[in-house]
C-alpha cells in the first residue's frame, strides 16, 4: 500500500514537474473551434495574468494523472464571473477547454464549473466567437 | 444718458452672444470615459485575433525577410510580447484596446489613454505641454503629440522603436497619425469613437498603411488592475532559492 502510494505520489510529482515546465503556453497551440470538457480534482490553481493555470488530477484509461491547463487572464475571468475563493485545492471541477492541436491532454480553459456548480468564463461556444476567444487568450484581448 | 446705457448694454449682450457662439463652435468633444470594441470598421472583421494574417501590406523585401524570420522564431512556441508581460506597443496597443477596455482621461492640454492589458499607457500632449524633440524618450508606444482640427483629435506619434513583433511591424523611423472623432451611436445607444490611422515607414513599407478602428463607450465602466509579472517574479525567486539551496520563504 505504501509502495503504491509512493509510486502514485512520485508519478504525480513527475507529472507536475513536466507540466510546470510547459508553462507560458501561447494560444497558437489550441484549437479554438472545438471544446472539450474535462473533470478532475484541483491540484494547482493560479489565477494570474497573463494566463490562468490549473492542474487537475484526471482519471481516465491511463489511471490518475496530472494534466495542466492554461486559461484566460485574471482580468477576463473576473469580467466573466470568477471571484476569489470559487476554486480551491481538492475541489472536483469541470473545465471546458479548447483542446491542444497536438491532441495531447490539456487545453485552454474557456470556462469552469466549480465544485458548488457555479460557472465562470465564456458561455458562447459558437464558431463565430472562436476568434474572440483566441484574441482574449493572446493576453491582449 | 439713458439711451447710452441701453446702447452699451445692447453692445455688451451682443458681444457675449457672439462669444458664446464662437466658444460653441470651438468646443472640442469630450472623449473621457471607458471604451470597448465597437462595431467593426469596414473590412476589419468582428475581432482581430493575433495569429490572423494581416491584410496584404506593401512591405519592402528586406523588412518582409525580417518579419518572416521573427515569425519562424516564435511559431512553435507561440511566444509573444504579451506572453512575457510586455506591452504591445503602437500601433498594436490601440488596435487591440477594446478587447480589454481603454480609458481616456481628457484635459485641455493632455489626454491620457490607459489600455487595461498590461496597464499600457499613452500620454498625448497638446500645444505647449509638449516636450522638445530632444527630450522625447523612444519606446514601444513612442511619443504622441495632439491637436484639434475642429471636432477631430489628430495625434502624431514618433520616437518609436523597431518592432518586428507587431501585427503591423515597423522600424524606429515609423510615424503614425491617428484621427479620432465621435461617430454617432450604435443600436444600444452607446457613443461610438472612431480612429482613422495612417502609418508611414519608409524603411518597411512602399506606401502608407491605413486602417480604421471603432470603440463603443461603456457608461460608468471601470478598468481592472492588470498585474502580469508575478509569475516571472515567482520563477526568479525559485531560481534564487535553488541556487542558494534553500526553500522558498
Amino acid at each position: 500500500m505504501k509502495l503504491h502510494t509512493l509510486i502514485a505520489s512520485t508519478a504525480l510529482l513527475f507529472g507536475l514537474a513536466c507540466t510546470s515546465a510547459q508553462a507560458h503556453h501561447s494560444a497558437v497551440q489550441y484549437d479554438f473551434t472545438k471544446q472539450t470538457a474535462v473533470t478532475g480534482v484541483v491540484k494547482e490553481f493560479s489565477a494570474k495574468n497573463p494566463h490562468l493555470l490549473i492542474t487537475l488530477e484526471v482519471t481516465n484509461d491511463k489511471g490518475p494523472h496530472l494534466v495542466q491547463f492554461e486559461g484566460h487572464s485574471l482580468n477576463n475571468m473576473y469580467r466573466d464571473g470568477y471571484r476569489k475563493g470559487m476554486v480551491g485545492i481538492g475541489d472536483k471541477i469541470t473545465v471546458n477547454t479548447a483542446p491542444l492541436k497536438s491532441a495531447a491532454e490539456g487545453g485552454y480553459v474557456v470556462s469552469v464549473v466549480t465544485a458548488k456548480d457555479e460557472f465562470f468564463g465564456m458561455r458562447s461556444t459558437s464558431a463565430q466567437d472562436a476568434a474572440k476567444v483566441q484574441a482574449a487568450a493572446e493576453g491582449k484581448r | 444718458m439713458k439711451m447710452s446705457v441701453f446702447k452699451h448694454l445692447a453692445i455688451g449682450a451682443g458681444l457675449c452672444f457672439a462669444a458664446s457662439i464662437t466658444s460653441a463652435a470651438n468646443a472640442q468633444p469630450d472623449f473621457t470615459g471607458l471604451w470597448t470594441n465597437g462595431p467593426p470598421a469596414p473590412g476589419a472583421g468582428p475581432v482581430v485575433a493575433r495569429g490572423t494574417p494581416p491584410p496584404p501590406l506593401p512591405m519592402l523585401p528586406q523588412a518582409k525577410a525580417r518579419v518572416e524570420a521573427y515569425q519562424t522564431l516564435v511559431r512553435e512556441s507561440g511566444a509573444s510580447p504579451g506572453g512575457s508581460c510586455l506591452g504591445t506597443g503602437m500601433p498594436g496597443s490601440m488596435q487591440g484596446s477594446g478587447g480589454y477596455p481603454m480609458e481616456i482621461i481628457q484635459r485641455p492640454d493632455q489626454l491620457t489613454l490607459i489600455y487595461e492589458a498590461h496597464g499600457e499607457l499613452r500620454h498625448i500632449y497638446l500645444g505647449d505641454r509638449n516636450a522638445k524633440q530632444e527630450d522625447r524618450v523612444p519606446g514601444r508606444d513612442g511619443y504622441s503629440s495632439g491637436r484639434w482640427e475642429g471636432d477631430t483629435l489628430v495625434v502624431e506619434t514618433d520616437n518609436l522603436v523597431d518592432q518586428v513583433d507587431q501585427r503591423y511591424a515597423h522600424s524606429e523611423n515609423a510615424t503614425i497619425v491617428e484621427r479620432y472623432h465621435l461617430n454617432g451611436t450604435d443600436k444600444q445607444g452607446r457613443r461610438i469613437l472612431t480612429a482613422e490611422v495612417v502609418m508611414t515607414d519608409p524603411d518597411f513599407y512602399s506606401e502608407p498603411v491605413k486602417f480604421t478602428k471603432n470603440w463603443a463607450q461603456v457608461p460608468n465602466g471601470r478598468l481592472l488592475p492588470y498585474e502580469c509579472a508575478e509569475e516571472i517574479w515567482s520563477e526568479r525567486l525559485s531560481e534564487l532559492a535553488k541556487k542558494a539551496g534553500v526553500k522558498l520563504p
